[in-house]
Protein backbone atom coordinates (compact mmCIF):
# COMPACT_ATOMS: atom_id res chain seq x y z
CA UNK A 1 0.00 0.00 0.00
CA UNK A 2 1.10 3.50 -1.12
CA UNK A 3 2.53 5.58 2.39
CA UNK A 4 1.12 8.85 1.98
CA UNK A 5 1.51 10.78 5.57
CA UNK A 6 -1.71 11.29 7.24
CA UNK A 7 -0.82 15.19 7.77
CA UNK A 8 -0.47 15.69 3.86
CA UNK A 9 -3.74 14.41 2.91
CA UNK A 10 -5.85 16.28 5.69
CA UNK A 11 -4.53 19.43 4.03
CA UNK A 12 -5.96 18.03 1.08
CA UNK A 13 -9.54 18.21 2.42
CA UNK A 14 -9.19 21.04 4.28
CA UNK A 15 -10.28 23.51 0.86
CA UNK A 16 -13.11 21.50 0.35
CA UNK A 17 -13.99 20.88 3.67
CA UNK A 18 -13.73 24.60 4.69
CA UNK A 19 -16.13 26.14 1.44
CA UNK A 20 -18.81 23.12 2.85
CA UNK A 21 -18.64 24.40 5.96
CA UNK A 22 -19.71 27.74 4.97
CA UNK A 23 -21.54 27.31 2.07
CA UNK A 24 -23.54 24.05 3.09
CA UNK A 25 -23.07 23.53 6.90
CA UNK A 26 -24.03 27.61 8.02
CA UNK A 27 -27.07 27.29 6.38
CA UNK A 28 -28.08 24.03 7.45
CA UNK A 29 -27.49 25.10 11.19
CA UNK A 30 -29.82 28.46 10.61
CA UNK A 31 -32.06 26.43 9.07
CA UNK A 32 -32.67 24.27 11.93
CA UNK A 33 -32.57 27.24 14.04
CA UNK A 34 -35.33 29.48 12.19
CA UNK A 35 -37.52 26.55 12.02
CA UNK A 36 -38.24 27.42 15.62
CA UNK A 37 -38.79 30.67 14.87
CA UNK A 38 -41.74 32.89 13.27
CA UNK A 39 -39.41 35.13 11.19
CA UNK A 40 -41.44 37.59 8.66
CA UNK A 41 -38.78 39.48 6.09
CA UNK A 42 -41.27 42.01 5.64
CA UNK A 43 -42.22 42.40 9.35
CA UNK A 44 -38.76 44.38 10.18
CA UNK A 45 -38.56 42.88 13.19
CA UNK A 46 -36.02 40.07 15.27
CA UNK A 47 -37.31 36.51 15.07
CA UNK A 48 -40.03 35.78 17.61
CA UNK A 49 -39.02 32.06 19.30
CA UNK A 50 -41.89 29.72 18.34
CA UNK A 51 -41.03 26.32 19.72
CA UNK A 52 -42.52 23.48 17.77
CA UNK A 53 -45.25 25.77 16.62
CA UNK A 54 -44.09 25.96 13.08
CA UNK A 55 -44.30 21.99 13.25
CA UNK A 56 -47.75 22.40 14.32
CA UNK A 57 -48.41 24.81 11.98
CA UNK A 58 -47.44 22.47 9.31
CA UNK A 59 -49.52 19.51 11.02
CA UNK A 60 -52.58 21.59 10.00
CA UNK A 61 -51.24 22.79 6.78
CA UNK A 62 -53.82 21.50 4.16
CA UNK A 63 -51.33 22.87 1.82
CA UNK A 64 -48.33 20.93 2.60
CA UNK A 65 -49.54 17.45 3.19
CA UNK A 66 -50.92 18.25 -0.93
CA UNK A 67 -47.02 19.63 -1.99
CA UNK A 68 -46.09 16.49 0.26
CA UNK A 69 -48.19 14.04 -1.76
CA UNK A 70 -47.95 15.57 -5.57
CA UNK A 71 -44.00 15.51 -4.51
CA UNK A 72 -44.19 11.92 -4.31
CA UNK A 73 -46.65 11.67 -7.37
CA UNK A 74 -44.09 13.90 -9.02
CA UNK A 75 -41.22 12.15 -8.07
CA UNK A 76 -42.29 8.21 -8.15
CA UNK A 77 -44.01 8.38 -11.50
CA UNK A 78 -41.19 10.22 -13.44
CA UNK A 79 -38.83 7.68 -11.69
CA UNK A 80 -40.33 4.26 -12.79
CA UNK A 81 -41.73 5.47 -15.71
CA UNK A 82 -38.45 6.25 -17.38
CA UNK A 83 -36.27 3.75 -15.63
CA UNK A 84 -38.56 1.22 -16.97
CA UNK A 85 -38.58 3.09 -20.56
CA UNK A 86 -34.96 3.55 -20.47
CA UNK A 87 -34.23 0.30 -19.44
CA UNK A 88 -36.49 -1.28 -22.43
CA UNK A 89 -34.76 0.96 -25.00
CA UNK A 90 -31.41 0.16 -23.68
CA UNK A 91 -32.05 -3.46 -24.34
CA UNK A 92 -33.87 -3.26 -27.41
CA UNK A 93 -30.39 -0.97 -29.36
CA UNK A 94 -28.05 -3.67 -26.84
CA UNK A 95 -27.11 -5.49 -30.02
CA UNK A 96 -27.54 -3.21 -32.78
CA UNK A 97 -24.34 -2.24 -34.34
CA UNK A 98 -23.08 0.43 -36.96
CA UNK A 99 -23.37 4.32 -37.42
CA UNK A 100 -26.71 4.01 -38.07
CA UNK A 101 -27.93 2.84 -34.63
CA UNK A 102 -25.13 4.76 -33.09
CA UNK A 103 -27.00 8.06 -34.57
CA UNK A 104 -30.50 6.71 -32.77
CA UNK A 105 -28.68 6.40 -29.55
CA UNK A 106 -27.58 9.99 -29.96
CA UNK A 107 -31.02 10.86 -31.19
CA UNK A 108 -32.71 9.03 -27.78
CA UNK A 109 -30.29 10.87 -25.46
CA UNK A 110 -30.57 14.23 -26.39
CA UNK A 111 -33.64 15.12 -24.13
CA UNK A 112 -30.76 14.88 -21.35
CA UNK A 113 -29.25 18.16 -22.68
CA UNK A 114 -32.11 20.37 -23.19
CA UNK A 115 -32.25 22.80 -20.37
CA UNK A 116 -35.21 22.36 -17.82
CA UNK A 117 -36.68 25.61 -18.33
CA UNK A 118 -36.45 25.18 -22.09
CA UNK A 119 -38.11 21.64 -21.75
CA UNK A 120 -41.12 23.73 -19.42
CA UNK A 121 -41.54 26.30 -22.42
CA UNK A 122 -41.29 23.77 -25.22
CA UNK A 123 -44.09 21.45 -23.18
CA UNK A 124 -46.19 24.31 -22.21
CA UNK A 125 -46.38 25.27 -25.93
CA UNK A 126 -47.15 21.88 -27.26
CA UNK A 127 -49.94 22.08 -24.25
CA UNK A 128 -51.87 24.84 -25.19
CA UNK A 129 -55.41 24.35 -25.51
CA UNK A 130 -55.58 26.36 -28.79
CA UNK A 131 -52.69 26.02 -31.30
CA UNK A 132 -51.09 23.57 -29.36
CA UNK A 133 -49.61 20.75 -31.10
CA UNK A 134 -50.35 17.57 -28.66
CA UNK A 135 -54.09 18.43 -29.31
CA UNK A 136 -53.76 19.24 -32.94
CA UNK A 137 -52.64 15.58 -33.52
CA UNK A 138 -54.35 14.06 -30.57
CA UNK A 139 -57.84 15.50 -32.71
CA UNK A 140 -56.32 14.52 -35.78
CA UNK A 141 -56.25 11.23 -34.43
CA UNK A 142 -59.57 11.81 -33.00
CA UNK A 143 -58.26 10.49 -29.65
CA UNK A 144 -60.28 13.52 -28.17
CA UNK A 145 -63.16 15.66 -29.44
CA UNK A 146 -62.46 18.71 -28.02
CA UNK A 147 -58.95 20.70 -27.48
CA UNK A 148 -58.16 19.71 -23.94
CA UNK A 149 -56.70 22.27 -21.91
CA UNK A 150 -53.78 20.02 -20.36
CA UNK A 151 -52.01 22.36 -17.83
CA UNK A 152 -55.46 24.19 -16.59
CA UNK A 153 -57.02 21.34 -15.34
CA UNK A 154 -56.43 20.34 -11.74
CA UNK A 155 -57.40 16.43 -12.70
CA UNK A 156 -54.84 16.33 -15.52
CA UNK A 157 -51.75 18.71 -14.68
CA UNK A 158 -49.56 17.22 -13.05
CA UNK A 159 -49.76 14.47 -14.87
CA UNK A 160 -49.08 16.43 -17.61
CA UNK A 161 -45.68 17.64 -15.79
CA UNK A 162 -44.98 14.38 -15.56
CA UNK A 163 -44.83 13.21 -18.67
CA UNK A 164 -42.61 16.17 -19.95
CA UNK A 165 -40.42 15.20 -17.19
CA UNK A 166 -40.31 11.77 -18.02
CA UNK A 167 -39.19 13.04 -21.59
CA UNK A 168 -36.15 14.79 -19.68
CA UNK A 169 -35.11 11.94 -17.33
CA UNK A 170 -35.67 8.84 -19.71
CA UNK A 171 -32.26 9.47 -21.35
CA UNK A 172 -30.23 9.20 -18.27
CA UNK A 173 -31.41 5.67 -17.20
CA UNK A 174 -31.09 4.65 -21.23
CA UNK A 175 -27.38 5.55 -20.64
CA UNK A 176 -26.61 4.66 -17.39
CA UNK A 177 -28.11 1.12 -18.34
CA UNK A 178 -26.55 0.82 -22.08
CA UNK A 179 -23.28 1.41 -20.05
CA UNK A 180 -23.82 -1.30 -17.34
CA UNK A 181 -24.89 -3.79 -20.04
CA UNK A 182 -21.70 -3.45 -22.33
CA UNK A 183 -20.09 -3.84 -18.58
CA UNK A 184 -21.50 -7.48 -18.66
CA UNK A 185 -18.96 -10.01 -19.05
CA UNK A 186 -18.61 -11.53 -22.40
CA UNK A 187 -18.51 -15.46 -21.21
CA UNK A 188 -21.31 -14.91 -18.95
CA UNK A 189 -23.87 -14.15 -21.86
CA UNK A 190 -21.57 -16.96 -23.93
CA UNK A 191 -22.74 -19.52 -21.49
CA UNK A 192 -26.28 -18.50 -21.60
CA UNK A 193 -26.35 -18.82 -25.03
CA UNK A 194 -25.05 -22.39 -24.79
CA UNK A 195 -27.13 -23.40 -22.27
CA UNK A 196 -29.80 -22.26 -24.78
CA UNK A 197 -31.58 -19.97 -22.80
CA UNK A 198 -34.01 -17.80 -23.58
CA UNK A 199 -34.39 -14.56 -24.18
CA UNK A 200 -36.73 -13.55 -21.28
CA UNK A 201 -34.83 -15.71 -18.97
CA UNK A 202 -31.47 -14.34 -20.11
CA UNK A 203 -32.68 -10.33 -19.60
CA UNK A 204 -34.14 -11.51 -16.32
CA UNK A 205 -31.96 -13.99 -14.63
CA UNK A 206 -28.33 -12.97 -16.44
CA UNK A 207 -28.84 -9.05 -17.23
CA UNK A 208 -30.90 -8.02 -14.98
CA UNK A 209 -28.72 -8.64 -11.57
CA UNK A 210 -26.18 -6.72 -13.73
CA UNK A 211 -28.35 -4.01 -13.73
CA UNK A 212 -29.11 -4.06 -10.43
CA UNK A 213 -26.73 -1.60 -8.43
CA UNK A 214 -26.56 1.03 -11.51
CA UNK A 215 -30.28 1.27 -11.27
CA UNK A 216 -30.55 1.65 -7.21
CA UNK A 217 -27.58 4.29 -7.70
CA UNK A 218 -29.36 6.02 -10.94
CA UNK A 219 -32.39 6.29 -9.21
CA UNK A 220 -31.42 7.45 -5.92
CA UNK A 221 -29.46 9.92 -7.74
CA UNK A 222 -32.78 10.96 -9.88
CA UNK A 223 -35.25 10.67 -6.94
CA UNK A 224 -33.39 14.20 -5.54
CA UNK A 225 -32.95 15.44 -8.41
CA UNK A 226 -36.61 15.42 -8.95
CA UNK A 227 -37.35 16.43 -4.89
CA UNK A 228 -35.40 19.48 -6.07
CA UNK A 229 -36.93 20.43 -9.39
CA UNK A 230 -38.17 23.61 -9.52
CA UNK A 231 -37.86 24.74 -13.09
CA UNK A 232 -40.57 22.40 -14.95
CA UNK A 233 -43.26 23.02 -12.36
CA UNK A 234 -43.00 26.62 -12.10
CA UNK A 235 -42.43 27.37 -15.92
CA UNK A 236 -45.35 25.21 -17.01
CA UNK A 237 -48.10 26.32 -14.22
CA UNK A 238 -46.30 27.97 -11.07
CA UNK A 239 -48.20 25.13 -9.11
CA UNK A 240 -51.31 25.79 -10.06
CA UNK A 241 -54.48 25.01 -10.53
CA UNK A 242 -55.22 26.16 -7.68
CA UNK A 243 -52.41 23.57 -5.76
CA UNK A 244 -52.98 21.25 -8.20
CA UNK A 245 -49.76 21.08 -9.35
CA UNK A 246 -47.84 22.61 -5.97
CA UNK A 247 -44.57 20.28 -5.03
CA UNK A 248 -42.15 20.94 -1.86
CA UNK A 249 -39.89 23.40 -3.70
CA UNK A 250 -42.76 25.26 -5.08
CA UNK A 251 -44.29 25.95 -2.00
CA UNK A 252 -41.38 26.64 0.14
CA UNK A 253 -40.09 29.04 -2.57
CA UNK A 254 -43.46 30.89 -2.22
CA UNK A 255 -43.19 30.48 1.57
CA UNK A 256 -39.96 32.04 1.41
CA UNK A 257 -39.80 34.67 -1.66
CA UNK A 258 -43.35 35.57 -2.09
CA UNK A 259 -44.59 35.81 1.66
CA UNK A 260 -41.12 36.06 3.42
CA UNK A 261 -42.15 33.46 6.10
CA UNK A 262 -38.65 32.76 6.40
CA UNK A 263 -38.75 31.05 9.46
CA UNK A 264 -42.05 29.15 8.39
CA UNK A 265 -40.01 28.34 5.07
CA UNK A 266 -37.25 26.56 7.11
CA UNK A 267 -39.32 24.40 8.84
CA UNK A 268 -40.59 23.43 5.90
CA UNK A 269 -36.96 22.80 4.42
CA UNK A 270 -36.03 20.71 7.47
CA UNK A 271 -38.87 18.05 7.27
CA UNK A 272 -38.19 17.53 3.78
CA UNK A 273 -34.40 17.25 4.51
CA UNK A 274 -34.95 14.41 7.26
CA UNK A 275 -37.25 12.79 4.60
CA UNK A 276 -34.47 12.75 1.98
CA UNK A 277 -32.26 11.58 4.16
CA UNK A 278 -34.60 8.43 5.18
CA UNK A 279 -34.82 7.91 1.25
CA UNK A 280 -31.41 7.69 1.21
CA UNK A 281 -30.60 5.25 3.84
CA UNK A 282 -33.11 3.35 2.61
CA UNK A 283 -31.39 3.48 -0.77
CA UNK A 284 -27.26 3.05 0.84
CA UNK A 285 -29.14 -0.26 2.75
CA UNK A 286 -30.27 -1.69 -0.50
CA UNK A 287 -26.71 -1.28 -1.79
CA UNK A 288 -25.10 -2.81 1.58
CA UNK A 289 -27.20 -5.19 1.54
CA UNK A 290 -25.90 -6.66 -1.98
CA UNK A 291 -22.56 -6.23 -1.25
CA UNK A 292 -22.47 -8.45 1.78
CA UNK A 293 -24.28 -11.07 0.07
CA UNK B 1 -27.07 -13.67 -39.68
CA UNK B 2 -28.65 -13.30 -42.84
CA UNK B 3 -28.31 -16.50 -43.69
CA UNK B 4 -30.88 -18.43 -42.41
CA UNK B 5 -31.78 -21.07 -45.15
CA UNK B 6 -30.70 -23.79 -43.04
CA UNK B 7 -33.58 -23.32 -40.83
CA UNK B 8 -35.69 -25.10 -43.49
CA UNK B 9 -38.00 -27.18 -40.70
CA UNK B 10 -38.17 -24.36 -38.34
CA UNK B 11 -40.51 -22.07 -40.38
CA UNK B 12 -42.67 -21.39 -36.74
CA UNK B 13 -39.17 -20.26 -34.90
CA UNK B 14 -38.35 -18.17 -37.83
CA UNK B 15 -41.64 -16.54 -37.68
CA UNK B 16 -41.51 -15.80 -34.61
CA UNK B 17 -37.87 -14.28 -34.97
CA UNK B 18 -39.13 -11.18 -37.66
CA UNK B 19 -42.17 -11.18 -35.43
CA UNK B 20 -40.10 -10.49 -32.46
CA UNK B 21 -37.70 -8.11 -34.86
CA UNK B 22 -40.93 -6.19 -36.21
CA UNK B 23 -41.73 -5.62 -32.32
CA UNK B 24 -38.04 -4.56 -31.97
CA UNK B 25 -38.35 -2.34 -34.24
CA UNK B 26 -41.28 -0.45 -34.06
CA UNK B 27 -40.27 0.03 -30.67
CA UNK B 28 -37.21 1.44 -31.29
CA UNK B 29 -38.72 3.51 -33.54
CA UNK B 30 -41.75 4.92 -31.10
CA UNK B 31 -39.15 5.49 -28.91
CA UNK B 32 -37.37 7.75 -31.28
CA UNK B 33 -40.60 9.97 -31.97
CA UNK B 34 -41.02 9.93 -28.88
CA UNK B 35 -37.54 12.22 -27.80
CA UNK B 36 -37.30 13.90 -31.78
CA UNK B 37 -40.42 15.30 -31.95
CA UNK B 38 -40.65 17.98 -29.25
CA UNK B 39 -36.71 18.39 -30.08
CA UNK B 40 -38.20 19.14 -34.17
CA UNK B 41 -41.29 21.33 -33.05
CA UNK B 42 -39.11 23.26 -31.13
CA UNK B 43 -36.72 23.97 -34.01
CA UNK B 44 -38.85 24.39 -36.63
CA UNK B 45 -41.19 26.96 -34.78
CA UNK B 46 -38.28 28.70 -34.03
CA UNK B 47 -37.89 29.12 -37.83
CA UNK B 48 -41.59 30.18 -38.47
CA UNK B 49 -42.68 33.76 -38.85
CA UNK B 50 -44.81 34.95 -36.33
CA UNK B 51 -47.90 34.91 -37.57
CA UNK B 52 -47.20 31.52 -38.66
CA UNK B 53 -45.65 30.04 -35.40
CA UNK B 54 -49.05 30.95 -33.37
CA UNK B 55 -51.70 29.70 -36.05
CA UNK B 56 -54.52 27.84 -34.22
CA UNK B 57 -54.09 24.83 -37.03
CA UNK B 58 -50.46 24.62 -36.71
CA UNK B 59 -48.24 23.57 -39.76
CA UNK B 60 -46.02 20.46 -39.00
CA UNK B 61 -42.99 22.15 -41.56
CA UNK B 62 -42.54 25.75 -41.61
CA UNK B 63 -44.38 27.15 -44.66
CA UNK B 64 -41.81 30.17 -45.04
CA UNK B 65 -38.40 29.71 -42.93
CA UNK B 66 -36.97 32.72 -41.80
CA UNK B 67 -34.38 33.45 -38.97
CA UNK B 68 -36.24 36.25 -38.06
CA UNK B 69 -36.80 34.80 -34.45
CA UNK B 70 -33.42 34.81 -34.23
CA UNK B 71 -32.25 38.39 -35.50
CA UNK B 72 -34.68 39.77 -33.21
CA UNK B 73 -33.52 38.11 -30.23
CA UNK B 74 -30.16 39.97 -30.97
CA UNK B 75 -31.66 43.03 -31.93
CA UNK B 76 -34.37 43.71 -29.15
CA UNK B 77 -34.62 45.20 -26.54
CA UNK B 78 -34.04 42.78 -24.14
CA UNK B 79 -29.64 42.29 -23.52
CA UNK B 80 -30.22 38.19 -25.04
CA UNK B 81 -26.51 38.46 -25.45
CA UNK B 82 -25.58 39.68 -21.67
CA UNK B 83 -28.09 37.10 -20.14
CA UNK B 84 -26.10 35.00 -22.56
CA UNK B 85 -22.98 36.25 -21.50
CA UNK B 86 -23.72 35.86 -17.40
CA UNK B 87 -24.77 32.39 -17.49
CA UNK B 88 -21.66 31.49 -19.30
CA UNK B 89 -19.31 33.02 -16.82
CA UNK B 90 -21.48 32.25 -13.57
CA UNK B 91 -21.55 28.48 -14.95
CA UNK B 92 -17.88 28.40 -15.80
CA UNK B 93 -16.50 29.93 -13.11
CA UNK B 94 -19.08 27.70 -11.03
CA UNK B 95 -17.41 24.40 -13.07
CA UNK B 96 -13.42 25.58 -12.39
CA UNK B 97 -14.28 26.81 -8.76
CA UNK B 98 -15.89 23.31 -7.87
CA UNK B 99 -13.38 20.90 -9.84
CA UNK B 100 -10.06 23.14 -8.27
CA UNK B 101 -10.76 22.72 -5.01
CA UNK B 102 -12.66 19.33 -5.23
CA UNK B 103 -9.36 17.96 -6.59
CA UNK B 104 -7.00 17.58 -3.33
CA UNK B 105 -10.02 15.82 -1.51
CA UNK B 106 -10.86 13.49 -4.26
CA UNK B 107 -7.64 12.56 -4.02
CA UNK B 108 -7.21 12.01 -0.64
CA UNK B 109 -10.88 10.37 -0.46
CA UNK B 110 -9.27 7.91 -2.99
CA UNK B 111 -6.30 7.08 -1.12
CA UNK B 112 -7.78 7.11 2.11
CA UNK B 113 -6.79 5.17 5.05
CA UNK B 114 -7.50 7.33 8.00
CA UNK B 115 -10.51 8.47 9.96
CA UNK B 116 -10.89 11.94 8.72
CA UNK B 117 -11.12 11.20 5.07
CA UNK B 118 -13.50 8.90 5.69
CA UNK B 119 -15.91 10.97 7.43
CA UNK B 120 -15.51 14.09 5.17
CA UNK B 121 -16.66 11.22 2.81
CA UNK B 122 -20.02 10.22 4.63
CA UNK B 123 -20.60 14.19 4.68
CA UNK B 124 -19.85 14.65 1.11
CA UNK B 125 -22.50 12.26 0.14
CA UNK B 126 -24.57 13.26 2.38
CA UNK B 127 -24.13 16.61 1.58
CA UNK B 128 -24.91 15.61 -2.53
CA UNK B 129 -27.95 14.26 -1.47
CA UNK B 130 -29.03 17.94 -0.05
CA UNK B 131 -32.38 19.48 -0.96
CA UNK B 132 -30.93 22.67 -2.10
CA UNK B 133 -33.97 24.40 -1.33
CA UNK B 134 -33.44 24.28 2.12
CA UNK B 135 -30.53 26.40 1.81
CA UNK B 136 -31.97 28.50 0.09
CA UNK B 137 -33.74 31.46 2.56
CA UNK B 138 -30.41 30.75 5.11
CA UNK B 139 -28.25 31.71 1.79
CA UNK B 140 -30.29 34.42 0.47
CA UNK B 141 -30.01 35.81 4.33
CA UNK B 142 -26.01 35.39 4.07
CA UNK B 143 -25.40 37.03 0.99
CA UNK B 144 -27.87 39.49 1.62
CA UNK B 145 -26.04 40.55 5.10
CA UNK B 146 -22.81 40.34 3.05
CA UNK B 147 -24.17 42.94 -0.01
CA UNK B 148 -23.12 39.66 -2.02
CA UNK B 149 -27.41 39.89 -2.87
CA UNK B 150 -27.49 40.54 -6.91
CA UNK B 151 -23.64 40.17 -7.78
CA UNK B 152 -22.27 37.59 -9.71
CA UNK B 153 -19.82 36.39 -7.18
CA UNK B 154 -22.88 35.50 -5.01
CA UNK B 155 -24.58 33.44 -7.61
CA UNK B 156 -21.24 31.68 -8.17
CA UNK B 157 -21.19 30.75 -4.69
CA UNK B 158 -24.95 29.36 -4.70
CA UNK B 159 -24.12 26.69 -7.43
CA UNK B 160 -21.10 25.67 -5.77
CA UNK B 161 -23.18 24.23 -3.16
CA UNK B 162 -24.13 21.47 -5.30
CA UNK B 163 -21.10 21.99 -8.02
CA UNK B 164 -18.77 20.91 -5.17
CA UNK B 165 -20.17 17.60 -3.50
CA UNK B 166 -20.83 16.50 -6.88
CA UNK B 167 -17.25 17.04 -8.19
CA UNK B 168 -15.78 15.73 -5.29
CA UNK B 169 -17.86 12.60 -5.65
CA UNK B 170 -16.91 12.43 -9.41
CA UNK B 171 -13.17 13.08 -9.39
CA UNK B 172 -12.92 10.23 -6.31
CA UNK B 173 -14.27 8.01 -8.84
CA UNK B 174 -11.61 8.89 -11.33
CA UNK B 175 -8.83 8.54 -9.21
CA UNK B 176 -9.81 5.50 -7.67
CA UNK B 177 -9.44 3.97 -11.13
CA UNK B 178 -5.81 5.42 -11.42
CA UNK B 179 -3.28 2.25 -9.98
CA UNK B 180 -1.66 3.19 -7.07
CA UNK B 181 1.80 1.24 -8.30
CA UNK B 182 2.28 4.58 -10.62
CA UNK B 183 1.99 6.63 -7.87
CA UNK B 184 4.76 4.44 -6.06
CA UNK B 185 6.91 4.21 -9.59
CA UNK B 186 6.62 8.47 -9.14
CA UNK B 187 7.87 7.92 -5.46
CA UNK B 188 10.71 5.91 -6.12
CA UNK B 189 12.00 8.78 -8.62
CA UNK B 190 11.85 11.18 -6.22
CA UNK B 191 8.73 12.83 -6.50
CA UNK B 192 7.18 14.76 -3.75
CA UNK B 193 3.71 14.35 -2.42
CA UNK B 194 2.21 17.93 -4.07
CA UNK B 195 3.85 16.53 -7.41
CA UNK B 196 2.62 13.40 -7.78
CA UNK B 197 -0.68 15.28 -7.62
CA UNK B 198 -0.01 17.54 -9.74
CA UNK B 199 2.30 16.60 -12.26
CA UNK B 200 0.95 12.50 -12.72
CA UNK B 201 -2.89 12.02 -11.37
CA UNK B 202 -3.97 15.71 -12.69
CA UNK B 203 -2.80 14.51 -16.27
CA UNK B 204 -4.02 11.02 -16.04
CA UNK B 205 -7.59 11.96 -14.61
CA UNK B 206 -7.58 14.79 -17.45
CA UNK B 207 -10.69 13.37 -19.20
CA UNK B 208 -12.49 13.20 -15.45
CA UNK B 209 -11.57 16.84 -14.74
CA UNK B 210 -13.47 17.65 -18.04
CA UNK B 211 -15.80 15.67 -17.75
CA UNK B 212 -16.66 16.81 -13.79
CA UNK B 213 -16.41 20.16 -15.20
CA UNK B 214 -18.74 20.14 -17.95
CA UNK B 215 -21.26 18.27 -15.67
CA UNK B 216 -21.35 20.78 -12.87
CA UNK B 217 -21.44 23.52 -15.64
CA UNK B 218 -24.88 21.53 -17.13
CA UNK B 219 -26.28 21.61 -13.42
CA UNK B 220 -25.40 24.87 -12.66
CA UNK B 221 -26.98 26.16 -16.48
CA UNK B 222 -29.96 24.20 -15.65
CA UNK B 223 -30.36 25.91 -12.19
CA UNK B 224 -33.44 28.00 -11.83
CA UNK B 225 -34.18 28.81 -8.13
CA UNK B 226 -30.40 30.25 -7.96
CA UNK B 227 -30.76 33.18 -10.10
CA UNK B 228 -34.03 33.40 -9.69
CA UNK B 229 -33.63 34.77 -6.06
CA UNK B 230 -30.21 35.88 -5.49
CA UNK B 231 -30.09 37.96 -8.54
CA UNK B 232 -32.44 41.10 -8.86
CA UNK B 233 -31.58 43.31 -11.25
CA UNK B 234 -32.44 42.01 -14.65
CA UNK B 235 -29.48 42.99 -16.69
CA UNK B 236 -27.40 40.29 -14.08
CA UNK B 237 -29.96 37.76 -15.16
CA UNK B 238 -29.27 34.26 -15.92
CA UNK B 239 -30.04 33.00 -19.51
CA UNK B 240 -32.88 30.35 -18.24
CA UNK B 241 -34.38 32.91 -15.51
CA UNK B 242 -34.03 35.48 -17.97
CA UNK B 243 -36.60 33.54 -20.08
CA UNK B 244 -38.91 32.91 -17.46
CA UNK B 245 -38.96 36.58 -16.56
CA UNK B 246 -39.64 37.95 -19.46
CA UNK B 247 -41.87 35.85 -20.96
CA UNK B 248 -44.60 37.14 -19.38
CA UNK B 249 -43.70 40.94 -20.67
CA UNK B 250 -42.39 40.45 -24.18
CA UNK B 251 -42.61 36.41 -25.49
CA UNK B 252 -46.04 36.83 -23.96
CA UNK B 253 -47.75 34.88 -27.12
CA UNK B 254 -44.37 35.04 -29.49
CA UNK B 255 -43.62 31.74 -29.59
CA UNK B 256 -41.99 31.64 -32.45
CA UNK B 257 -39.07 34.14 -30.20
CA UNK B 258 -39.57 31.74 -27.19
CA UNK B 259 -38.56 29.25 -29.35
CA UNK B 260 -35.51 30.82 -30.41
CA UNK B 261 -34.25 31.75 -27.88
CA UNK B 262 -34.74 28.17 -26.45
CA UNK B 263 -32.71 26.70 -28.70
CA UNK B 264 -29.89 29.04 -28.40
CA UNK B 265 -29.65 28.09 -24.57
CA UNK B 266 -29.68 24.68 -25.44
CA UNK B 267 -26.94 24.68 -27.88
CA UNK B 268 -24.37 25.32 -25.29
CA UNK B 269 -25.40 22.56 -23.02
CA UNK B 270 -25.92 20.08 -26.24
CA UNK B 271 -22.47 20.57 -27.44
CA UNK B 272 -21.22 20.09 -24.02
CA UNK B 273 -23.30 17.08 -23.69
CA UNK B 274 -22.07 14.98 -26.52
CA UNK B 275 -18.32 15.81 -25.45
CA UNK B 276 -18.54 14.17 -22.26
CA UNK B 277 -21.67 11.80 -22.72
CA UNK B 278 -19.74 8.84 -22.30
CA UNK B 279 -17.87 8.81 -19.22
CA UNK B 280 -20.57 10.73 -17.92
CA UNK B 281 -22.46 7.96 -16.62
CA UNK B 282 -19.61 6.38 -15.07
CA UNK B 283 -18.71 9.53 -12.94
CA UNK B 284 -22.13 9.82 -11.94
CA UNK B 285 -22.52 6.35 -10.74
CA UNK B 286 -19.06 6.17 -9.84
CA UNK B 287 -18.09 2.69 -8.78
CA UNK B 288 -21.75 1.34 -8.89
CA UNK B 289 -21.47 0.27 -12.56
CA UNK B 290 -19.82 -3.14 -13.08
CA UNK B 291 -16.38 -2.93 -15.25
CA UNK B 292 -15.89 0.08 -13.91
Amino acid sequence: MLSLSKPFLHWMVLPTLLVLLAIIGYPVVSTVYLSFFGYNLLDFTPPEYLGLGNFKDMANDRIFWISLKNTLYYTGGTVLVSMLIGTAVALLLENLKGPVWSCVRAFVVSPWAVPFVVVAFLFRFMYMQNGGIVNDILLDLGVITNPVSWLNRADISLGAIIVANIWATTPFFFLLVSSALSGIPDAVLESARVDRAGLWSTIFHIKLPFLRNPLVVGSLLMVISNFNDFAKVWVMTQGGPGYATTTLVVYVYRMAFERFEIGYASALGLIWLLLLLLVSVFYIRLLWNRQND
Amino acid sequence: MTDRSHHIGGNRSAARRILGKTFQYAFIAIALFWTIAPIYWMLSTSLKTELEATRLDPSLVPENVTLDNYVRLFQGDLPFISFFVNSVITCFLAAIVSVVIAVPAAYALSRRNFRTAEQTGYLVLVVRMFPMIVLLAPLYLVLLNTGLLDTMFGLILGYTTFGLPFAVWMLKGFIDAVPVEIEEAARVDGYRQWEILLKIIVPLIYPGLVTTGIFVLMEAWNNLIYPLTFITSIEKQSLPAALVLTFTGQFKTDWGGMMAASAITTLPLMIAFFAVQRSMVRGLTAGSVTGT
